[in-house]
């Protein structure tokens, strides 16, 4: 509150990316539990690092999936209802960004269905915030804060 | 792996999802009735309201909302509450930002944001509502308030 708080965002922002993500990851548990396809599943999620990391870093305003957003979808949709801190959705970048890291190197390290896995909980955590408006930084950044994972 | 065990997995994982997404949706921002009854030190709270340092609790009852900066369930909840302060004269809204206070949230065990107290008018915690309070919830733990 004493804090300068940044600006605004539209809450479906953040939804809209997460919806992709979702769908991606969901793709990338696909691939990664076959034999035949671990590359591929293993390509696929070093790009979704490679986008979590955009977001954990530049913010979502900022992020291939905000800019997607503020071209295509937001003119065909009505003024929100009300518009939101950007912190919260960057805060559940980093998470997914750290999950899904945990995926590469689960697979660097030769782990069967390392990469399945990983992308199976981030696909849960980017599916309750894409269809449930979950916010992951409501529920574990406090708790995060008060064990001392986070300064 | 086979076809229909991929197509199994797969479909086990979109459920499981959606089930927590219901059972999350179902039971955040539901007030429960907390029956320690603790005596809350306003003073402990730090809590300013428009600038200045609160003295002194709503004389029905005071919602005290902890926040984090990352937490965007915290502004809809403060809305809420703020309107249902404005509308009841004799109830007090305050919001605390527990991101650099976490002496504060261990004491009252805050895990998640936002997380409301109801105090009744004397200040003791009666209620605990964690996430964004659900339609109908506060007006709920205010009446089972004046039950005693």
């Amino acid at each position: 509150m004493s804090k300068p708080t940044p600006t605004q965002i539209d809450p479906r922002g953040p939804r809209f990316g997460a919806a992709i993500t979702s769908l991606l990851l969901l793709v990338t548990v696909w691939l990664g539990l076959d034999a035949t396809t671990q590359d591929a599943a293993f390509g696929l999620l070093v790009a979704i690092t490679a986008l979590f990391a955009i977001g954990a870093i530049f913010g979502n305003s900022r992020h291939p999936y905000g800019w997607l957003f503020k071209m295509f979808v937001r003119p065909r949709l009505s003024a929100p209802k009300e518009l939101e801190d950007p912190r919260p959705p960057q805060f559940a970048q980093a998470v997914g960004l750290f999950v899904a890291a945990i995926g590469i190197l689960l697979q660097l390290a030769g782990v069967e269905y390392g990469v399945a896995y990983a992308a199976g909980a981030a696909f849960i955590a980017a599916f309750l915030n894409a269809a449930f408006a979950y916010c992951l930084g409501c529920q574990i950044y406090l708790g995060l804060k008060r064990v001392g994972v986070i300064r | 792996m086979p076809l229909e065990t991929k197509l199994i997995a797969l479909a086990i994982l979109v459920l499981v999802a959606t089930a927590a997404g219901i059972f999350w949706r179902v039971n955040t921002g539901k007030a429960h009735r907390v029956r320690s009854g603790e005596q809350v030190q306003l003073a402990r709270l730090e809590a300013t309201k428009d600038g200045s340092a609160v003295k002194a609790f709503g004389k029905r009852a005071t919602f005290v909302q902890f926040s984090s900066e990352v937490c965007s369930q915290c502004r809809t909840t403060a809305r809420i509450l703020g309107e249902y302060e404005t509308k009841h004269k004799d109830v007090l809204h305050l919001e605390v930002d527990v991101t650099d206070k976490l002496d504060l949230a261990a004491h009252f065990n805050v895990l998640q944001t936002p997380t409301t107290l109801v105090l009744d008018g004397a200040g003791r915690v009666r209620a605990r509502i964690g996430g964004t309070p659900k339609h109908g919830a506060i007006q709920e733990a205010l009446e089972s308030l004046e039950i005693r």
